[in-house]
């Protein structure tokens, strides 16, 4: 079943004269359910794609459908509902907030939706205690290591049960073995289902997607 | 959900508590200056009101040009001018009296301080329409001489050695008696006063003739601006010049409340600039909180937050900080207020603090108020910024 499409989609900066295309005409197809790898080398943009399939920054031309909805030309107040409910961020540098313990930085998603604290709670709980982090419930970041941090990230990624997780280099600030474990979490999610689009500069971990795309220069490459 | 956005901001507030510490001083420092500079100068007009009162406000002052109170010289007022005066009706009672400075002796130790001297015959009336009370023994009696009532500084400040009823003290080298103590009167000039007889103080400053103040009783205060003109027009006929004035109690009361409202405008002026300072300090912090927390707000946004989540959050925390400080500024300003009461005390002059509601809900509602002005700009700028750009923000 078609997730996300987009079609010709381009992002063009212009720096004064000169008008870069870090995004130079992509159209590609996301079905329910896939393991995407996003690779390609430093500047190809594929971060750049990622902000905009997850609705962080606005196409210059071209349309993305997300379950068969054009987003490209919607308001900012409906893109924030998208982001919140239909997508899942993970970033290479974890970004969790600061004076938030990790049960509420896990919850927070579902505040800005509406859901009574306590279902809040408890639903954080759940998916701190499946990412292995029960007992670190009640620490801020900066009491958390790296790998502990980037486990919250992903249960906050989860929380309003979204269609689709965007993971732009995860294990980017880890080492190898954390990394592979939170990889393992990843896999895991998309053996029960989650789509999952996974940024990586290591060729190792695109043997676990069912689908590679490799970026160059803003244009698309794909292999099964 | 405004619950949930309140601790947010609560937990933000507390994570960054030194710059919040330091955001609310600056709040704290206007509020507690609005507060206590408003606080006195209302205690100051009761005050002055209230001293006004005992002066008697049917009562009308004639005194030769240039006499501004008891101490100052004045020439030209006469017995002669205080029987024109009594002859106009509408009068309750008229008393002439010597108001000068002369040397005081108690028990070796010389002070120096005003003599008020008026008719013997006329003490009774004299306290009793004023209100004021004879604490310790007895007023003076008609036929008494050489016999003194004392300010209640005089018996207890003005020599080493507390004065007694009964004491003797010697006024320009004459010896009286003390029979009478006043109670505090609550100005260092009345407090520091001794009265005698009109009789004892024509003798001890060697006038004959003249008056330096005739103390007009009126019998109805709405006769007062008739009777004033009237007593003009019959000083001036008799007299043949101007050399005089007149003056009621709501005249007086008009001049030193113009003083006073100027006094007002200058104490309300510096504290209303020390709190757009505050104002000024709330704005530049939230604007370096904002900027600081960019990062955070894309992150908000990213995890589903929309614009006006955002902007809710921080003005929940601008208007926080605003009250708060709000609060501290209030408490500190009405105790500061409250200090100057002994100390003004000791200074000679009683102010009666009075905290009124009003000031301190106006303190508090404008603190709030200036936390959230503060906190708009910043806060709709940082609701403003697109997501990618705050996420990117280092
Ligand atoms: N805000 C911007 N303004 C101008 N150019 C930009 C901006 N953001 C990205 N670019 C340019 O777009 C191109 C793609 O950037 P992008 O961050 O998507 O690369 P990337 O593939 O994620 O690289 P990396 O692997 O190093 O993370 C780069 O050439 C970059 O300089
Ligand atoms: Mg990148």
């Amino acid at each position: 079943m078609e997730l996300l499409k987009l079609e010709n989609v381009y992002k063009i900066y212009s720096l004064g004269e000169e008008n870069i295309a870090a995004i130079n005409g992509i159209s590609l197809l996301i079905n329910k359910g896939d393991f995407v790898a996003l690779i390609g080398p430093s500047g190809s943009g594929k971060s750049t794609a990622m902000n905009l399939i997850g609705c962080l920054d606005i196409a210059s031309k071209g349309n993305m459908y997300l379950n068969g909805l054009n987003i490209q030309n919607l308001p900012e107040s409906n893109l924030a509902q998208i982001r919140g409910k239909k997508i899942g961020f993970i970033f290479q540098t974890f970004n969790l907030i600061p004076s938030l313990d990790a049960l509420e930085n896990v919850a927070l998603p579902m505040t800005f939706q509406n859901v009574p604290r306590p279902i809040r709670i408890k639903r954080a709980k759940e998916l701190l205690k499946q990412v292995g982090l029960a007992d670190r419930i009640y620490h801020l970041p900066n009491q958390l290591s790296g790998g502990q941090k980037q486990r919250v990230a992903i249960a906050r990624s989860l929380i309003n049960d979204p269609d689709i997780i965007l993971a732009d280099e995860p294990t980017g600030n880890l080492d190898t073995k954390t990394g592979d474990e939170i990889m393992n979490i990843l896999v895991d999610l998309n053996k029960k289902g989650k789509t999952i689009i996974l940024v990586t500069h290591n060729h190792e971990l695109t043997k676990l997607a069912n689908k590679i795309i490799t970026l160059k220069d803003g244009k698309a490459m794909e292999a099964q | 959900m405004f619950t949930d956005y309140f601790l947010l901001s609560l937990k933000s507030i507390r994570h960054r508590k030194l710059r919040s510490w330091l955001t609310v001083i600056g709040i704290v420092i206007g509020v507690a200056a609005i507060i206590s500079l408003m606080t006195l100068s209302r205690s100051l007009e009761n005050t002055i009101e209230d001293q006004f009162e005992t002066f008697g406000a049917n009562r009308i002052l004639i005194s030769a040009k240039g006499f501004h109170g008891p101490g100052s010289l004045s020439q030209g007022l006469t017995t002669e001018d205080a029987e024109t005066i009594k002859k106009i009706s509408g009068f309750e009672y008229v008393i002439s009296g010597i108001f000068r400075s002369a040397e005081v002796r108690y028990k070796n130790e010389i002070g120096f301080t005003i003599i008020g001297g008026i008719p013997s015959e006329m003490y009774e009336e004299f306290y009793g329409d004023t209100g004021i009370e004879i604490e310790g023994g007895r007023n003076i009696r008609e036929d008494e001489k050489y016999v003194a009532i004392i300010g209640s500084r005089v018996a207890t400040d003005m020599f080493e050695k507390d004065v007694h009823v009964g004491d003797k003290i010697e006024i320009a080298q004459q010896e009286f008696r003390v029979v009478g103590i006043l109670e505090e009167i609550g100005n260092a000039q009345d407090d520091n006063q001794i009265s005698i007889s009109l009789d004892a103080a024509r003798e001890i400053f060697d006038e004959e003739e003249s008056i330096d103040l005739i103390i007009a009783q009126v019998k109805s205060t709405s006769d007062i601006p008739q009777l004033q003109e009237k007593i003009e027009k019959e000083l001036e006929r008799k007299r043949g010049d101007t050399n005089f004035q007149v003056l009621t109690a709501s005249q007086i009361l008009e001049q030193i409340n113009q003083i006073l409202g100027i006094m007002q405008i200058v104490l309300v002026g510096i504290a209303a600039i020390s709190l757009i300072v505050g104002a000024i300090g709330i704005m530049n912090s939230m604007y370096t909180s904002v900027l600081e927390r960019t990062k955070e707000i894309g992150i908000m946004k990213a995890i589903g937050a929309q614009n006006k989540d955002i902007l809710t959050i921080f003005l929940i925390e601008s208007g926080l900080i605003g009250l708060v400080g709000g609060i501290i500024g209030t408490i500190l300003g009405t105790s500061l207020a409250l200090a100057v009461g002994p100390f003004s005390k000791s200074a000679g002059f009683t102010l009666n603090i009075t905290i009124e509601p009003l000031v301190i809900i106006l303190g508090l509602l404008f603190a709030f108020c200036v936390g959230i002005i503060a906190g708009v700009l910043p806060a709709w700028q940082a609701s403003r910024l697109k997501p990618i750009d705050a996420l990117r923000y280092e």
